[in-house]
């Protein structure tokens, strides 16, 4: 097909206008607002943990579960800047900082755990809720990130779905210690924050796959 | 027809408005943008209007992403870039199972599957191996591979008894192999 005959096509093709996609802010407080009341329903279903009020008074869980949060947030951001063509590249990076500050958090609060309690404090026993539990709450938040990502440009499609895994999985760990009684540093850090990391590495691996580009090469 | 970023910005701003007349144009005026960018990069064997009309299509499917606030030049080559990138690993995956050849080979790669006859590529070189074979082998081949003639009718135009036809063919590919191979 000759380039003229492609852009006649094409041009007869967009006489219905367009909507113009809102900007990454606005997509992600609305990716914010339909996980807000699923997690809220999760959380009530499994009931709030009964220290909550213990623990909203100690810096180093406030901290750990405001870096979880501001991880999902950047995340979230990032993942919608990636797929509008043009935008600056750093922006894929926003998530670097609150991720390095929630496993500095958690690495300290395994040298913590060490100094007051020593290798007991740091030991690992298994807790298979924790994968089950991110999955579940992260299960909307995965879709409707999926649903907004499929709406922009497949350029990075591993970066994009795998910041897109990433924002869903911590928001659910976030809200898993709501209700999930366990704080233990090493514990948190091997099978929550190992769960994040799994999910957000499949999220990537599947990337290509969802994510790409629709129309028929021409030809 | 050259635009400016402005003009560009502006169309596109329409296009996404359902102007196709502006869109038409902007098409238009952003190949040769393509072109250039296609021209500077693509190193595979694709025809590069291929990639430019990939490009046009990639730019169509995703023109919702287009902010007017933003400017259209890098939003643009950020979607050429990346189909350009895409085209350079699909053929780099298709080049790894292929074997690069000027021109395609006249016999069998296999060497057991050829005739001694078709190892040879330099006609000269069998002529003059040929010439040097003496005149009963000569005649033998020429009786018997260049004229396709089959035993009994080499006999017969000969003289010679097929039991000694047999004897020469097989001294005279003796000596070819050994002339050639030198």
């Amino acid at each position: 097909m000759r380039t003229k005959d492609l852009i006649a096509i094409l041009a007869n093709d967009s006489r219905s206008p367009v909507h113009r996609l809102p900007s990454p802010s606005v997509r992600l407080i609305k990716w914010l607002a339909v996980s807000a009341p699923w997690i809220a329903l999760v959380v009530a279903v499994m009931h709030l943990r009964p220290d909550l009020g213990t623990k909203l008074a100690e810096p180093r869980w406030l901290l750990e579960q405001g870096a979880a949060l501001a991880t999902a947030v950047t995340a979230g951001m990032a993942a919608l800047c990636a797929g509008v063509p043009g935008r600056p590249r750093w922006e894929r990076w926003l998530a670097a900082g609150p991720v390095l500050v929630w496993l500095g958090t958690l690495g300290l609060g395994c040298v913590q755990d060490w100094i007051q309690s020593g290798p007991v404090g740091v030991s690992l026993q298994p807790d298979w809720e924790c994968l089950p539990g991110i999955v579940l709450v992260g299960l909307v938040p995965g879709v409707v990130m999926v649903a907004l990502l499929r709406r922009l440009a497949p350029l990075v499609p591993v970066v994009s779905v795998g910041l897109g895994g990433l924002s869903a999985a911590a928001l659910a760990d976030f809200a898993l210690r709501l209700f999930h009684t366990q704080d233990a540093g090493a514990m948190v850090l091997v099978w929550q924050v190992g769960t994040v990391a799994l999910l957000s590495a499949a999220s990537a691996a599947i990337g290509r796959h969802i994510l790409r580009w629709r129309h028929l090469r021409a030809g | 027809m050259r635009l400016d970023e402005a003009e560009m910005a502006a169309l596109m701003q329409a296009a996404q408005d359902g102007d196709a007349v502006a869109y038409a144009r902007l098409l238009d005026g952003i190949v040769p943008l393509i072109r250039q960018a296609v021209a500077c990069r693509w190193t595979g064997i694709e025809e590069p209007d291929d990639l430019v009309q990939d490009v046009l299509l990639s730019l169509h499917q995703v023109r919702r992403t287009y902010d007017p606030n933003r400017p259209f030049v890098p939003w643009l080559m950020a979607i050429a870039q990346h189909r350009l990138a895409d085209a350079q690993r699909r053929h780099a995956r298709r080049a790894k199972g292929e074997v690069a050849v000027e021109a395609l080979p006249e016999t069998f790669s296999d060497e057991d599957a050829k005739e001694p006859i078709d190892r040879l590529a330099d006609a000269e070189t069998l002529s003059r191996a040929m010439a040097d074979l003496p005149p009963r082998q000569r005649q033998a081949v020429e009786l018997l591979r260049l004229k396709e003639m089959s035993l009994k009718e080499a006999s017969e135009a000969s003289g010679m008894s097929i039991a000694a036809l047999k004897v020469s063919m097989h001294r005279a590919l003796k000596s070819l192999r050994a002339a050639l191979s030198k």
